[in-house]
């Protein structure tokens, strides 16, 4: 992967626009930080580029090496290189980790992998995100603690070795030991040539993992970019200097945020 | 294909583990089954029989025994199953547990009946009767209805019912990694029954179970 151009993309979620026309290039090598306050699109972004179900993308275009991705399937999407660090991975019961974590290395090969090369694999990707192996006898994220789950993310990362990996907040729910092991995770990925889209609300993930730019998401847009001192900045002062000084406008109003799910139950009584 | 392992449960006292595959005839229509005091039974059924029939299985439980049972059933195409589980709680402390899953490939009628029966004074008891059916046909009709008709006020019941098709989430989720979506349905298909196929003892009925799993079209 030498460059993903993505151009006027907009999104909405039942009805609601949510991505107003973003425009924003990634280059081979990147780690851009996209910040953030809530409610303003980052997640979505990173779902649109994957192909998630919740969305509809209705303008737009997301070209990898020249070719836009949008129209492709999800699957294809990630053998075209794509990976995304789910925030909340779902639980699969009855999928055992290991057969999942087969077909999706033999997803991405010719040829299927040797037990012992994916065996050697697994144990390393194991080893580097401080997981016991044992976990991969279970059910897939079934009954993982939240901090598990992140490891596991990334320990998928690992194995498939993407051109562009999509974190979205790998951070949250980790402990310090946690912390550190994912971002060595990330910086080694980074030296074999995977690109990084960055989501966190916390900057102690950024300074271990520094990256070369910064992109802020105001209103469904790319309202500013700048290196990593602007990430720094906003780590240290928060969202409210960009209105003062840069004149961008940041809409307060929670009830603007979309829900993409909707959960309840009625009980009726005689 | 014959049926490796039928289903031979000895009405009077079946204890211990058994374990049935079903792939060329139905479950019996109608079969009482009585747990002596004192004694368990945990049975699994991988019932991949294609035809239609309607089954009825009734256990009576004595003074502290145990009943677990855990049924994975497939309804073919054009098919049409009803199975219905009654367990009588007859014994203080008796323990009960049903799980039935089922993946739904008709567009005829597919539905679980779970009763557990506690009548007043047996006192101690614990039971719960949970039903899934997985809806793989866009006209199917499935029903599940685990029901508790209990008399006792010191017992644990509890029942739970899913049923629907596919959780977009966890497709998304496979699918990003690769896998393709018809790979990823079959793996959920797999991952609700196998479970229950894995309790067949013997390594070629769960050779043969897959198998017939593998020939379903997604």
């Amino acid at each position: 992967m030498e460059e993903l151009c993505i151009k006027g993309l907009s999104a909405e979620a039942e009805g609601k626009k949510i991505l107003k026309g973003i425009d924003l290039t990634v280059r081979k090598g990147d780690v851009i930080a996209l910040l953030g306050p809530n409610g303003h699109g980052k997640s979505t972004l990173l779902n649109c580029l994957l192909g998630s179900p919740h969305y509809v993308v209705t303008s737009g275009t997301a070209l990898l090496d020249g070719e836009d991705i949008l129209p492709l399937s999800t699957d294809e999407r990630s053998r075209r290189g794509l990976f995304m660090a789910f925030q909340n991975p779902p639980d699969v019961p009855g999928v055992v980790t290991m057969d999942f974590f087969r077909g999706m290395v033999n997803a991405h090969r010719e040829k299927p992998i040797s037990l012992f090369e994916f065996y050697k694999k697994t144990t390393e990707a194991y080893k580097a995100v401080g997981l016991d192996s044992d976990m991969a006898s279970r059910h897939l994220n079934e009954g993982y603690s939240g901090g598990e789950k992140k490891r596991n993310e990334i320990l998928q990362m690992l194995l498939l070795k993407p051109a562009i990996a999509l974190l979205d907040e790998i951070d949250s729910g980790l402990d310090v030991d946690a912390l550190s092991l994912i971002a060595d995770s990330i910086l080694k990925a980074r030296e074999e040539g995977t690109t990084f889209i960055l989501i966190s609300h916390y900057d102690r993930l950024l300074e271990l993992v520094r990256p070369n730019r910064t992109a802020v998401m105001i209103d469904g847009r790319i309202a500013l970019e700048g290196d990593f001192s602007l990430a720094r900045r906003i780590a240290k002062e928060g969202y409210s200097f960009l209105e003062k000084e840069k004149g961008i406008l940041i809409r307060k109003d929670e009830e603007e945020r979309t829900s993409i799910g909707v959960c309840g139950a009625k009980v009726t009584a005689k | 294909m014959k049926d490796i392992i039928d289903f031979p449960l000895e009405k009077t006292a079946p204890t211990g583990a058994k374990a049935f595959l079903l792939l060329d005839r139905p479950l019996p229509r109608g079969a009482s089954f009585v747990i002596p005091s004192e004694e368990s039974l945990s049975l699994s059924v991988v019932d991949l029989f294609t035809g239609s029939y309607a089954s009825t299985l009734s256990f009576r439980l004595g003074e502290r025994s145990s009943l677990t049972i855990e049924i994975a059933s497939l309804l073919g195409e054009g098919a049409e199953k009803e199975l219905t589980i009654e367990v009588s709680h007859e014994g203080k402390e008796s323990f009960s547990r049903v799980r039935f899953v089922g993946i739904n490939l008709s567009d005829k009628p597919f539905r679980f009946r779970g009763n557990s029966y506690i009548p007043n004074g047996i006192h101690g008891c614990d039971t719960r009767q949970e039903g899934r059916i997985t809806n793989l046909s866009p006209n199917c009709l499935s029903e599940v209805s685990p029901a508790l008709f209990i008399k006792d006020n010191d017992v644990r019941a509890s029942h739970g019912a899913a049923l629907g098709t596919y959780d977009a989430d966890v497709l998304y989720y496979l699918t990003s990694r690769g896998i393709s979506l018809s790979e990823s349905k079959r793996l959920v298909t797999f991952g609700y029954l196998m479970p229950i196929v894995e309790k067949l003892a013997d390594e070629k009925a769960v050779a043969l179970a897959k198998r017939r799993l593998e020939e379903i079209r997604l």
